[in-house]
């Protein structure tokens, strides 16, 4: 009875972590309308919602800031945080291997790619939506690599260590020719490609948004929905195998469906380093490595996360950092404390 | 009969040795030839003429002044030859730096630059390229040159510094070297960002890594390393032979593992940097000539190291002949073409790797 108590009593912590996720996002997202050049009060962005929402607005100036304008950059930011912590922690799960992010097929060099291709066309030719060109190349490419990965798995099994090496060389052949459109583009180009490859926000609207959160709403509820499963890779593929799941089936499966959420986000927002690979690690700190808890904590803290980094990102230099350098700033020292504690007591696992 | 047997092994030994001798002369003089033609590519002069003259030189020959052998002679010496023999020292350098990387890791992944070398010397370049601070007094030139210098001994100071702490094993000096690589690029982009689109480029093509701009007074530092640590390197082939056993075989066999391997690290740490501190980053070097020398020579580090070194610099010097020949379609520097050579063959080598071993 008394180890039936615990267990729930562990398992209401791990559920109260998620909503404490949860609760501040909603503060933050507050806090992330209230940053900018036109200052509004933190209690006024209240109001201004509440009166959106009613439909009696008293500042139609405020309004349209805080909706129009910043209230997109947020969502958005939770979005792509959600997203890219969600599918590092499957990668790594299902990998083993804590080094493992949504990247780690390749899509964002495939992404980088496609947009970059992209760019350079829109600077001969012309385009007629320039925009969105870019945002369907780099769409198409980052999708590439996996395809690669599912070709491959026709011919020969395919391992976690294959996918890995896989992708790296994917990442390798794509950042050179990447490298040559970059050698060979006019100054501008090269300032527009570098600026994609760091990852922003700043240009979202109410129209980037629908078709990433469908696409993210649909993918993570799998994800979520596939949680016995990818816990039980955890355990290595012959465990795998006698507890009666297909690690083959499984891990191109769970692949597939990351590459697809991630390219979704990446497309738009250029790659947005270390909320996929730091993200999980921090979330599993708290809730440990069970995947039907750390999945939606990685989710949520991933949404948090970015949005807070976002927020940074808006108030430091002169007209706001892309909010790529302000999480790979962050990222980076909270990367190596966890290899750090890795050595000393085994976090992972 | 026992007496017989033994001596076949014996006169078999000698015959591969001779074999694998042999591969070495012969890869030299591949590596002579392909200087000599690279040197002539692009001058207008024949490869007999320009043999000639290189020739020449060296014994001591000399023109009347602006006679067409004495234009011949400063042209090749001025303006070709510098690049040429900075890509040869540079592959031979970064492939001796590979090798032993690669045995002192255990991990045939690893390479050059995976103790995040690299990424400090980025960002000492492109701080003094794009914000004009330099620890010298000289802002360009020689300023970028000193400055990516001490910035790629950064990380390997931290690695030394932080492999006390969390650990000696060769799997942590990689995570702690990603992870400073990491580290280090985020600060480059953030310096990048805020460039000028003229100084982002010249940063980027630093960054690529090129020989275009070199001088004879650019060699000597680089030079000298490299030799001195061919030397060095070469002597401890056997340690180097029995680190690549693993660590625990290596303490049973008498190696004092961590000493060596911090020896090796600031080795290969000053070596790297007096070599991409002049060209940029180069990639893929470190990697793939060690791999490409084991392939033809085996494994037994007396042979790969001088194999690897004379393969780099072919490789490099190879690759300097593509970049410069494709010099009319576009300025596409030495890197460009070194990571077009180089993934290609990394994707090879993963695709026949036998072993299943992790790759972290």
């Amino acid at each position: 009875m008394a180890g039936k108590e615990d267990y729930y009593r562990a398992v209401r912590k791990k559920w109260l972590f998620v909503l404490l996720c949860a609760v501040m996002i909603a503060v933050a997202l507050i806090l992330a309308l209230s940053i900018g050049m036109y200052e509004i009060g933190f209690a006024d962005c209240y109001r201004i919602l509440i009166e959106h929402i009613t439909g009696n607005i008293t500042d139609p100036y405020a309004d349209d800031i805080v909706i129009n304008t910043r209230l997109p950059i947020a969502l958005f930011a939770i979005i792509v945080g959600a997203v890219l912590a969600l599918g590092g922690a499957v990668m790594q799960t299902m990998l083993r291997n804590p080094l493992a992010d949504p990247y780690t097929m390749g899509v964002s060099s495939g992404a980088l790619l496609g947009a970059s291709i992209a760019i350079v066309l829109s600077s001969t030719l012309p385009l007629f939506n320039e925009q969105w060109v870019r945002i369907v190349m780099a769409f198409g490419f980052s999708l590439i690599p996996a395809m690669v990965i599912l070709l491959f798995s026709f011919k020969r099994r395919v391992t976690s260590t294959k996918i890995i090496l896989i992708g790296i060389a994917m990442m390798y052949i794509f950042s050179a020719i990447v490298q040559l459109i970059m050698i060979t583009a006019s100054e501008e180009t090269l300032a527009e490609i570098y600026s994609w490859r760091v990852g922003t926000l700043a240009l979202t609207t109410w129209e980037t948004i629908p078709i990433p959160l469908a696409i993210s709403i649909v993918c993570g509820a799998v994800l979520m929905f596939h949680y016995r499963r990818i816990n039980v890779m955890m355990a290595g593929t012959k465990s795998a195998h006698s507890m009666g799941v297909d690690p083959e089936r499984t891990i191109l499966v769970e692949i597939t469906i990351v590459s697809l959420m991630t390219a979704a986000v990446v497309c738009f927002t250029g790659t947005i380093g270390f909320v996929g690979l730091v993200g999980p690690h921090i979330a599993r700190l708290f809730v440990g490595s069970d995947t039907k808890h750390l999945l939606p904590a990685a989710a949520v803290f991933g949404g948090l996360f970015l949005l807070l980094a976002n927020c940074l990102a808006r108030v430091s230099g002169e007209y706001g950092l892309p909010v790529g350098v302000i999480s790979a700033i962050i990222g980076c020292p909270l990367f190596i404390f966890i290899l750090i504690r890795m050595r000393r007591k085994s976090a992972w696992r | 009969m026992a007496d017989v047997e033994i001596r076949m092994g014996k006169e078999e030994y000698k015959s591969t040795l001779s074999r694998k001798i042999t591969f070495l002369l012969i890869c030299l003089g591949v590596l002579i030839v392909t200087t000599l033609i690279s040197c002539s590519v692009g001058t207008g002069y024949e490869f007999t003429k320009t043999a000639q003259v290189i020739w020449d030189h060296l014994t001591g020959v000399t023109y009347p002044i602006r006679s067409p052998d004495w234009w011949a002679d400063y042209y090749i010496f001025n303006n070709v030859m510098p690049g040429v023999i900075m890509a040869l020292i540079a592959g031979a350098g970064l492939a001796l730096a590979g090798t032993v990387m690669q045995s002192m890791m255990e991990n045939p992944l690893a390479d050059a630059y995976t103790t995040g070398i690299s990424s400090g010397a980025c960002l000492g370049a492109v701080v003094a390229i794009i914000m004009g601070f330099s620890y010298s007094t000289v802002i360009s030139g020689a300023g970028i040159v000193i400055n990516a210098f001490i910035g790629s001994m950064i990380p390997a100071i931290i690695v030394i510094l932080m492999v006390r702490y969390v650990g000696n094993s060769p799997s942590t000096i990689i995570l702690i070297g990603t992870a400073l690589t990491f580290f280090f690029n985020s600060m480059v982009t953030l310096v990048m960002i805020t460039a000028s689109a003229e100084s982002l480029q010249d940063a980027y093509i630093w960054q690529v890594g090129s020989v275009t701009n070199a001088s004879w007074s650019d060699m000597p530092l680089m030079l000298v390393m490299t030799l001195a640590s061919a030397v060095l390197v070469q002597l401890s082939a056997a340690k180097l032979n029995i680190m690549s056993l693993g660590e625990k075989s290596a303490k049973s066999l008498g190696l004092d593992v961590v000493q060596f391997r911090m020896l090796c690290i600031i080795l290969t740490s000053v070596l790297i940097a007096s070599i991409i501190s002049f060209t940029g980053i180069i990639g893929f070097i470190g990697l793939v000539a060690p791999h490409m020398t084991r392939y033809l020579v085996g494994g037994d580090n007396k042979f790969v190291i001088p194999g690897s070194i004379i393969m780099g610099s072919t490789v490099l010097v190879v690759a300097d002949l593509i970049s410069r020949s494709l010099m009319s379609f576009g300025n596409i520097p030495l890197g460009v073409v070194m990571s077009f050579i180089g993934a290609p063959v990394f994707l090879y080598l993963i695709v026949r790797r036998k072993s299943q071993k992790d790759v972290f």
